[in-house]
Protein backbone atom coordinates (compact mmCIF):
# COMPACT_ATOMS: atom_id res chain seq x y z
CA UNK A 1 0.00 0.00 0.00
CA UNK A 2 2.78 2.38 1.01
CA UNK A 3 4.66 1.63 -2.20
CA UNK A 4 1.56 2.45 -4.29
CA UNK A 5 1.21 5.84 -2.59
CA UNK A 6 4.82 6.70 -3.46
CA UNK A 7 4.20 5.82 -7.13
CA UNK A 8 1.07 8.00 -7.32
CA UNK A 9 2.81 10.95 -5.72
CA UNK A 10 5.72 10.45 -8.12
CA UNK A 11 3.50 10.49 -11.20
CA UNK A 12 1.69 13.59 -9.94
CA UNK A 13 5.01 15.32 -9.51
CA UNK A 14 6.11 14.15 -12.97
CA UNK A 15 2.95 15.66 -14.45
CA UNK A 16 3.60 18.90 -12.62
CA UNK A 17 7.13 19.09 -14.06
CA UNK A 18 5.78 18.25 -17.52
CA UNK A 19 3.27 21.09 -17.19
CA UNK A 20 6.03 23.44 -16.04
CA UNK A 21 8.12 22.54 -19.08
CA UNK A 22 5.11 22.99 -21.41
CA UNK A 23 4.33 26.35 -19.80
CA UNK A 24 7.92 27.54 -20.34
CA UNK A 25 7.77 26.39 -23.95
CA UNK A 26 4.50 28.24 -24.50
CA UNK A 27 5.99 31.35 -22.92
CA UNK A 28 8.99 31.24 -25.27
CA UNK A 29 6.92 30.50 -28.36
CA UNK A 30 4.48 33.31 -27.60
CA UNK A 31 7.44 35.71 -27.71
CA UNK A 32 8.00 34.61 -31.32
CA UNK A 33 4.41 35.62 -32.04
CA UNK A 34 5.29 39.17 -31.01
CA UNK A 35 7.98 39.37 -33.70
CA UNK A 36 7.07 41.87 -36.41
CA UNK A 37 6.70 40.08 -39.76
CA UNK A 38 6.99 42.10 -42.94
CA UNK A 39 3.97 41.34 -45.14
CA UNK A 40 4.36 42.29 -48.82
CA UNK A 41 1.56 44.24 -50.52
CA UNK A 42 -1.41 42.74 -52.38
CA UNK A 43 0.20 43.28 -55.81
CA UNK A 44 3.20 41.18 -54.82
CA UNK A 45 0.91 38.30 -53.82
CA UNK A 46 -1.12 38.63 -57.03
CA UNK A 47 2.05 38.55 -59.13
CA UNK A 48 3.25 35.51 -57.20
CA UNK A 49 -0.05 33.68 -57.82
CA UNK A 50 0.07 34.45 -61.56
CA UNK A 51 3.73 33.37 -61.89
CA UNK A 52 3.07 30.18 -59.96
CA UNK A 53 0.05 29.31 -62.12
CA UNK A 54 2.06 29.87 -65.29
CA UNK A 55 4.91 27.76 -63.94
CA UNK A 56 2.62 24.89 -62.99
CA UNK A 57 0.96 24.99 -66.44
CA UNK A 58 4.39 24.83 -68.12
CA UNK A 59 5.41 22.00 -65.81
CA UNK A 60 2.22 20.08 -66.59
CA UNK A 61 2.72 20.39 -70.38
CA UNK A 62 6.38 19.36 -70.03
CA UNK A 63 5.54 16.32 -67.88
CA UNK A 64 2.65 15.25 -70.10
CA UNK A 65 4.76 15.38 -73.27
CA UNK A 66 7.58 13.49 -71.54
CA UNK A 67 5.10 10.86 -70.37
CA UNK A 68 3.62 10.46 -73.87
CA UNK A 69 7.08 10.16 -75.45
CA UNK A 70 8.26 7.53 -72.96
CA UNK A 71 4.96 5.63 -73.32
CA UNK A 72 5.34 5.68 -77.12
CA UNK A 73 8.90 4.29 -76.95
CA UNK A 74 8.01 1.58 -74.43
CA UNK A 75 4.90 0.48 -76.32
CA UNK A 76 6.66 0.41 -79.69
CA UNK A 77 9.54 -1.56 -78.10
CA UNK A 78 7.13 -4.10 -76.64
CA UNK A 79 5.18 -4.47 -79.91
CA UNK A 80 8.38 -4.94 -81.93
CA UNK A 81 9.78 -7.49 -79.45
CA UNK A 82 6.43 -9.37 -79.38
CA UNK A 83 6.50 -9.89 -83.17
CA UNK A 84 10.26 -10.07 -83.83
CA UNK A 85 11.83 -11.47 -80.61
CA UNK A 86 9.30 -13.36 -78.44
CA UNK A 87 12.02 -14.42 -75.92
CA UNK A 88 12.91 -10.79 -75.20
CA UNK A 89 9.20 -10.06 -74.77
CA UNK A 90 8.85 -12.85 -72.17
CA UNK A 91 11.99 -11.66 -70.35
CA UNK A 92 10.58 -8.11 -70.16
CA UNK A 93 7.33 -9.50 -68.75
CA UNK A 94 9.24 -11.31 -65.98
CA UNK A 95 11.80 -8.60 -65.16
CA UNK A 96 9.30 -5.72 -64.93
CA UNK A 97 7.15 -7.00 -61.99
CA UNK A 98 10.30 -8.20 -60.15
CA UNK A 99 11.87 -4.74 -60.53
CA UNK A 100 8.68 -2.97 -59.37
CA UNK A 101 8.42 -5.25 -56.30
CA UNK A 102 12.08 -4.72 -55.32
CA UNK A 103 11.84 -0.97 -55.84
CA UNK A 104 8.70 -0.73 -53.68
CA UNK A 105 10.25 -2.80 -50.87
CA UNK A 106 13.44 -0.70 -50.74
CA UNK A 107 11.45 2.55 -50.82
CA UNK A 108 9.11 1.47 -48.02
CA UNK A 109 11.97 0.25 -45.81
CA UNK A 110 13.85 3.51 -46.40
CA UNK A 111 10.75 5.49 -45.37
CA UNK A 112 10.33 3.39 -42.20
CA UNK A 113 14.01 3.95 -41.29
CA UNK A 114 13.61 7.71 -41.81
CA UNK A 115 10.58 7.82 -39.50
CA UNK A 116 12.30 5.86 -36.74
CA UNK B 1 -16.91 27.77 -47.30
CA UNK B 2 -15.52 31.32 -47.26
CA UNK B 3 -16.58 33.14 -50.48
CA UNK B 4 -12.99 34.32 -50.95
CA UNK B 5 -11.73 30.72 -50.95
CA UNK B 6 -14.55 29.73 -53.29
CA UNK B 7 -13.47 32.45 -55.75
CA UNK B 8 -9.83 31.35 -55.42
CA UNK B 9 -10.85 27.77 -56.26
CA UNK B 10 -12.60 29.09 -59.35
CA UNK B 11 -9.33 30.71 -60.47
CA UNK B 12 -9.63 34.29 -59.17
CA UNK B 13 -6.05 35.59 -58.71
CA UNK B 14 -7.06 38.53 -56.55
CA UNK B 15 -8.98 36.30 -54.15
CA UNK B 16 -5.90 34.09 -53.81
CA UNK B 17 -3.74 37.14 -53.17
CA UNK B 18 -6.14 38.40 -50.48
CA UNK B 19 -6.17 35.02 -48.69
CA UNK B 20 -2.39 34.81 -48.73
CA UNK B 21 -1.93 38.38 -47.51
CA UNK B 22 -4.32 37.70 -44.64
CA UNK B 23 -2.63 34.43 -43.61
CA UNK B 24 1.00 35.35 -44.33
CA UNK B 25 2.04 36.59 -40.83
CA UNK B 26 0.41 33.54 -39.19
CA UNK B 27 2.17 31.20 -41.61
CA UNK B 28 5.60 32.81 -41.23
CA UNK B 29 5.34 32.85 -37.44
CA UNK B 30 4.42 29.16 -37.39
CA UNK B 31 7.38 28.40 -39.63
CA UNK B 32 9.74 30.45 -37.42
CA UNK B 33 8.62 28.37 -34.45
CA UNK B 34 9.41 25.06 -36.11
CA UNK B 35 12.47 26.07 -38.16
CA UNK B 36 13.82 28.53 -35.55
CA UNK B 37 15.22 30.51 -38.46
CA UNK B 38 13.31 33.54 -39.84
CA UNK B 39 15.11 33.37 -43.23
CA UNK B 40 14.23 29.71 -43.83
CA UNK B 41 10.70 30.46 -42.55
CA UNK B 42 10.15 33.12 -45.23
CA UNK B 43 11.56 30.86 -47.93
CA UNK B 44 9.30 28.00 -46.83
CA UNK B 45 6.28 30.31 -46.63
CA UNK B 46 6.69 30.98 -50.35
CA UNK B 47 7.04 27.25 -51.06
CA UNK B 48 3.90 26.62 -49.01
CA UNK B 49 1.92 29.22 -50.96
CA UNK B 50 3.11 27.72 -54.25
CA UNK B 51 1.97 24.25 -53.14
CA UNK B 52 -1.29 25.74 -51.96
CA UNK B 53 -1.98 27.15 -55.45
CA UNK B 54 -1.31 23.75 -57.00
CA UNK B 55 -3.47 21.86 -54.48
CA UNK B 56 -6.35 24.27 -53.90
CA UNK B 57 -8.75 21.84 -55.61
CA UNK B 58 -8.10 19.41 -52.74
CA UNK B 59 -9.23 21.85 -50.04
CA UNK B 60 -12.75 20.85 -49.01
CA UNK B 61 -13.45 23.48 -46.35
CA UNK B 62 -13.86 20.93 -43.54
CA UNK B 63 -11.00 22.50 -41.59
CA UNK B 64 -9.98 26.14 -41.33
CA UNK B 65 -7.86 27.45 -44.20
CA UNK B 66 -5.07 28.32 -41.73
CA UNK B 67 -5.07 24.70 -40.50
CA UNK B 68 -4.72 23.49 -44.08
CA UNK B 69 -1.82 25.91 -44.57
CA UNK B 70 -0.13 24.57 -41.43
CA UNK B 71 -0.44 21.01 -42.75
CA UNK B 72 1.21 22.00 -46.06
CA UNK B 73 3.89 24.07 -44.30
CA UNK B 74 4.74 21.16 -41.97
CA UNK B 75 5.32 18.85 -44.94
CA UNK B 76 7.29 21.54 -46.77
CA UNK B 77 9.65 21.81 -43.77
CA UNK B 78 10.04 18.03 -43.43
CA UNK B 79 10.83 17.81 -47.17
CA UNK B 80 13.31 20.69 -46.81
CA UNK B 81 15.14 18.86 -43.97
CA UNK B 82 15.25 15.60 -45.99
CA UNK B 83 16.67 17.49 -48.96
CA UNK B 84 19.31 19.13 -46.77
CA UNK B 85 20.31 15.75 -45.34
CA UNK B 86 20.49 14.24 -48.84
CA UNK B 87 22.71 17.06 -50.05
CA UNK B 88 24.81 16.87 -46.86
CA UNK B 89 23.99 20.46 -45.98
CA UNK B 90 22.52 19.52 -42.61
CA UNK B 91 24.34 21.51 -39.94
CA UNK B 92 23.17 19.48 -36.96
CA UNK B 93 20.81 20.33 -34.12
CA UNK B 94 23.15 22.73 -32.30
CA UNK B 95 23.06 25.25 -35.12
CA UNK B 96 19.27 25.37 -35.44
CA UNK B 97 18.30 27.97 -32.82
CA UNK B 98 21.31 30.30 -33.20
CA UNK B 99 19.66 32.55 -35.76
CA UNK B 100 16.53 32.91 -33.64
CA UNK B 101 18.65 33.68 -30.56
CA UNK B 102 20.42 36.38 -32.56
CA UNK B 103 17.03 37.87 -33.53
CA UNK B 104 15.98 37.91 -29.88
CA UNK B 105 19.20 39.66 -28.88
CA UNK B 106 18.91 42.22 -31.68
CA UNK B 107 15.43 43.13 -30.42
CA UNK B 108 16.67 43.29 -26.79
CA UNK B 109 14.30 40.47 -25.92
CA UNK B 110 15.22 38.04 -23.17
CA UNK B 111 16.15 34.63 -24.62
CA UNK B 112 14.08 31.75 -23.32
CA UNK B 113 15.95 28.56 -22.28
CA UNK B 114 12.93 26.48 -23.23
CA UNK B 115 13.34 27.62 -26.84
CA UNK B 116 16.98 26.53 -26.74
CA UNK B 117 15.89 23.14 -25.41
CA UNK B 118 13.27 22.95 -28.16
CA UNK B 119 15.88 23.84 -30.77
CA UNK B 120 18.09 20.96 -29.62
CA UNK B 121 15.35 18.43 -30.36
CA UNK B 122 15.23 16.60 -33.69
CA UNK B 123 12.77 17.97 -36.26
CA UNK B 124 10.39 15.00 -36.00
CA UNK B 125 10.01 15.70 -32.25
CA UNK B 126 10.07 19.50 -32.31
CA UNK B 127 7.29 19.86 -34.87
CA UNK B 128 4.68 17.71 -33.02
CA UNK B 129 5.48 19.46 -29.72
CA UNK B 130 4.79 22.89 -31.24
CA UNK B 131 1.63 21.65 -32.96
CA UNK B 132 0.30 19.91 -29.87
CA UNK B 133 1.25 22.22 -27.02
CA UNK B 134 1.21 25.60 -28.70
CA UNK B 135 -1.46 25.32 -31.40
CA UNK B 136 -3.54 22.66 -29.63
CA UNK B 137 -3.99 20.24 -32.55
CA UNK B 138 -4.92 16.65 -31.79
CA UNK B 139 -2.56 13.67 -32.08
CA UNK B 140 -4.74 12.36 -34.92
CA UNK B 141 -4.44 15.58 -36.93
CA UNK B 142 -0.67 15.80 -36.40
CA UNK B 143 -0.30 12.11 -37.30
CA UNK B 144 -2.22 12.61 -40.55
CA UNK B 145 -0.09 15.59 -41.56
CA UNK B 146 3.22 13.93 -40.68
CA UNK B 147 2.13 10.56 -42.11
CA UNK B 148 2.73 8.71 -38.84
CA UNK B 149 0.37 7.02 -36.37
CA UNK B 150 -1.21 9.05 -33.52
CA UNK B 151 0.56 6.72 -31.06
CA UNK B 152 3.94 7.63 -32.55
CA UNK B 153 3.08 11.34 -32.29
CA UNK B 154 2.11 10.87 -28.65
CA UNK B 155 5.34 9.08 -27.77
CA UNK B 156 7.44 11.66 -29.64
CA UNK B 157 5.71 14.51 -27.79
CA UNK B 158 6.14 12.73 -24.46
CA UNK B 159 9.84 11.98 -25.03
CA UNK B 160 10.38 15.51 -26.31
CA UNK B 161 8.87 17.04 -23.18
CA UNK B 162 11.09 14.78 -21.07
CA UNK B 163 14.12 16.00 -23.00
CA UNK B 164 13.06 19.64 -22.50
CA UNK B 165 12.62 18.93 -18.78
CA UNK B 166 16.09 17.43 -18.58
CA UNK B 167 17.54 20.41 -20.41
CA UNK B 168 15.75 22.86 -18.10
CA UNK B 169 16.72 20.69 -15.11
CA UNK B 170 13.10 20.54 -13.98
CA UNK B 171 12.35 17.98 -11.29
CA UNK B 172 15.91 16.79 -10.82
CA UNK B 173 15.97 17.78 -7.15
CA UNK B 174 12.71 16.06 -6.29
CA UNK B 175 13.67 12.97 -8.28
CA UNK B 176 16.90 12.81 -6.31
CA UNK B 177 14.99 13.15 -3.05
CA UNK B 178 12.68 10.31 -4.03
CA UNK B 179 15.61 8.05 -4.78
CA UNK B 180 17.22 8.90 -1.46
CA UNK B 181 13.98 8.15 0.41
CA UNK B 182 13.59 4.81 -1.36
CA UNK B 183 17.15 3.69 -0.68
CA UNK B 184 16.81 4.44 3.05
CA UNK B 185 13.67 2.28 3.15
Amino acid sequence: MKKQKVVILGSEQQNKHDLDAIHKLQEGLSKVDQFPVYTPDLQWFEKMVLTEKQNSRKKFIKELSLFLMIAFFILSGIIVSFYQMPIVFILIQIITPVFIALYTITRVSKKVKMNE
Amino acid sequence: MDPLIKSAKEGDHLAFACIFKENYPFLVKYLIKITMNPDIAEELAQDTMAKCIQKIHLYNGQSKFSTWLIAIATNAYIDHCRKQKRENKWKGQEEVYRKLKWHFESRNEEWNDALEALGKLPVNVRVPIVLKHYYGYSYDEIGTWMKISPGTVKSRVHNGILAVRRELKLGEETEGRHTRQRTTK
